[in-house]
């Protein structure tokens, strides 16, 4: 108790000196979190819209789709199937079937590639919001036989609300499928890729296009938040092996995308490295003042009885203090700041703010709120403090007494 | 019965460069409630004795043997065992822990240790009351004169019950009432208590006071006086 009172006494010695410690923690966790928290806001974003507006968390696709995403693998899906997902996940919060393949996309002049995706619009709606990102018009109903074409799409084959689209191309089994449709809607998607190449028309619609009656190519599920996400396609794949499906996880779906973030996040991480050096040079400058001008003390501590190792302790218990409440108030600060940009965000101007808005997204600074950041930051920020700490450590451990109380 | 008993004992400082002999060949024994000075001019080798005998510098050769037990060889974690159990230091700037009480730099060499809470209060209490400052106990370092300081001191040095008492120039820093205050104590508790006393000083003081007086010149014992 008396090593703890000692520790602790020895933090008030010098009040501005510990202040200024905690402080410079204090601010090396902010700013560490803010730099982090604006690196990973930008990609957060780019996976939520690729989550919501293409892969969804997680998907039910017939075990060979993934191979060979052909309409021949898609798999039979009704409202057995729907309660059986609900059963096995009872935390699942949608369920929504759709129909992919790629077929020509035309107007009286002129053919396209597109993506056609057989949807319910409602359930999408709940999902994903799309029905925000109609440019011009309305989803259609289930049945009807009309398209919602993106707006990339649409100007790419000069075609708008009420025009004709012609859609060709093979259906189920080698089936030809070949419809008219009537354009409802311009969507202006949030993925610039898809935005070039998207048509949706309804699920049903599209099943009888294709050939595929009660057939889906994935069953997209959102099982109520990414923490499910595991546990739902484990529970998935469990209850649907028979089946010869497979549960996809949105990390196992978009591969590609995760790495190019990854590498992307490279740049980031040196930026974070020179941080840390600044933070623990900086820390240490405060530790070797300290160090130094209780040289004596710690001789005279020596010389009366005290063994290196408490006197040690003393010290790893003083550091202990100073970087947990400087870490703490850092993880505190941090969460106060992020916060406020997340109620006032930094808004984008100029051509970036542009590019932003082309892109789908709010032209503000996106920042992510992860809960991961702030401790791995605060715990970073710790480990540094504590490798600094080392320094008078090895002093003690090395420590002339006779020529440090005569310092 | 000697305590403290140095054989042949020599200390030579940058021996490949520039050899300072700071002791030659110096044997000697303190005994159990002796009264000691150990004097001599600036180099004599006063200091350097008295490191020697608390284990704080290791002797270029010759020996030391404290209460039959040679400390010569001894590693760094066992010397620091050793001080602690059998020997008390009073420094000349008192070196007391800043942010500790009277109390509690008295009781922190108990607690060093390892003893009960209530032997260490209680020990550290009665000491204070020896050495004059029952009504300061609370009080912290910077709040006591330099006479109550090295009272502080010298009643840490005690905390442990040592064998002995190093004290090096323990009145320098003193105004004159407050040295004759302390040398006051320390000869009280010689007297009554039998503890061992060996200071090195320049102070005319504390040499009148000793009842030994080993004068050294040039690392050696230059006459060794034993005074009424």
């Amino acid at each position: 108790m008396l090593f703890l009172k000692l520790a602790w006494r020895n933090l008030w010695r010098n009040r501005k000196r510990t202040l200024i410690t905690v402080s410079a923690i204090t601010f090396a966790v902010v700013a560490a979190v803010f730099m982090q928290s604006i690196n990973r806001g930008s990609h957060e974003v780019m996976i939520d819209n690729m989550v919501r507006f293409h892969t969804g968390y997680v998907q039910l696709q017939d075990y060979r789709y993934d191979a060979e995403p052909s309409l021949d693998n898609s798999f039979f899906f009704d409202d057995e199937i729907r309660d059986r997902v609900k059963k096995t996940y009872p935390e699942t919060e949608l369920v929504l079937p759709r129909i992919e393949t790629f077929m020509l996309a035309g107007n009286e002049h002129t053919t396209r590639g597109a993506l056609v995706l057989g949807i319910l619009p409602e359930q999408e709606d709940a999902f994903s919001g799309l029905k925000n990102h109609l440019a011009d018009g309305r989803f259609f109903d289930p049945a009807e036989q009309a398209a919602v074409v993106t707006k990339g799409l649409a100007e790419r084959l000069q075609l708008s609300i009420g025009d004709q689209l012609l859609l060709i191309g093979q259906g189920r089994f080698g089936m030809s499928a070949n419809g008219l449709f009537e354009i409802t809607g311009i969507l202006d998607h949030p993925l610039r890729d898809m935005n070039n190449q998207t048509v949706y028309i309804p699920l049903e619609t599209a099943q009888f296009l294709l050939s595929a009656d009660d057939h889906i190519t994935a069953l997209l599920v959102h099982p109520g938040g990414e923490r499910h996400v595991r546990a739902a396609a484990n529970a998935f794949n469990e209850e649907f092996s028979g089946d010869d499906l497979k549960a996809y996880t949105w990390p196992e779906m978009m591969p590609e995308l995760l790495q190019l973030l990854e590498f992307d996040l490279v740049g980031a991480y040196f930026m974070s490295g020179i941080l840390y050096i600044v933070i623990g040079f900086g820390f240490f400058g405060t530790i070797l003042t300290m160090t130094l001008e209780r040289t004596k003390e710690f001789g005279v501590l020596v010389s009366v009885g005290m063994s290196r190792v408490r006197l040690g302790m003393v010290l790893f218990l003083e550091t202990l203090f100073i970087s947990i409440t400087g870490v703490i108030s850092g993880v505190v600060a941090a969460w106060l700041i992020l916060y406020w940009f997340y109620l006032n965000p930094i808004e984008l101007s100029g051509e970036i703010a542009e590019t932003v808005i082309e892109m789908g997204w709010e032209p503000v600074l996106p920042m992510s709120f992860a809960a991961d950041q702030f401790y791995m930051q605060g715990l970073i920020v710790f480990v540094i403090a504590m490798f600094v700490f080392l320094f008078p450590l090895i002093k003690i451990m090395r420590l002339n007494i006779l020529e440090a109380a005569r310092s | 019965m000697a305590i403290v008993k140095t054989e042949k004992l020599s200390k030579i400082y940058n021996p490949d460069t520039v050899p300072v002999h700071a002791l030659r060949d110096v044997t000697i024994s303190f005994e159990e409630g002796e009264f000691t000075s150990v004097v001599g001019p600036s180099g004599s080798g006063k200091t350097t004795l008295l490191n020697m005998i608390g284990g704080l510098d290791k002797p270029t050769s010759g020996s030391v043997e404290i209460d039959g037990t040679t400390i010569t060889g001894m590693s760094d974690r066992e010397l620091i065992d050793f001080r602690l159990k059998h020997i008390g230091f009073v420094f000349q700037h008192y070196n007391l822990i800043p942010v500790f009480t009277a109390l509690e730099n008295v009781s922190f060499i108990m607690l060093l240790q390892k003893r009960e809470k209530s032997e260490m209060e209680n020990r550290a209490k009665s000491l204070l009351e020896q050495v004059g400052l029952s009504d300061r106990m609370d009080a912290r370092p910077k709040q006591l004169s330099g006479g109550q300081q090295q009272r502080v001191a010298v009643a840490r040095a005690l905390a442990s019950e040592p064998r002995f008492i190093l004290a090096d120039e323990p009145t320098a820093n003193l105004d004159s009432t407050s040295a004759m205050n302390l040398l006051d104590i320390m000869e009280k508790m010689n007297r009554e208590q039998n503890v061992t006393f060996i200071f090195s000083t320049h102070d005319q003081r504390v040499i009148d006071r000793a009842r030994r007086v080993v004068y050294m010149v040039d690392g050696k014992i230059d006459r060794d006086e034993v005074q009424k």
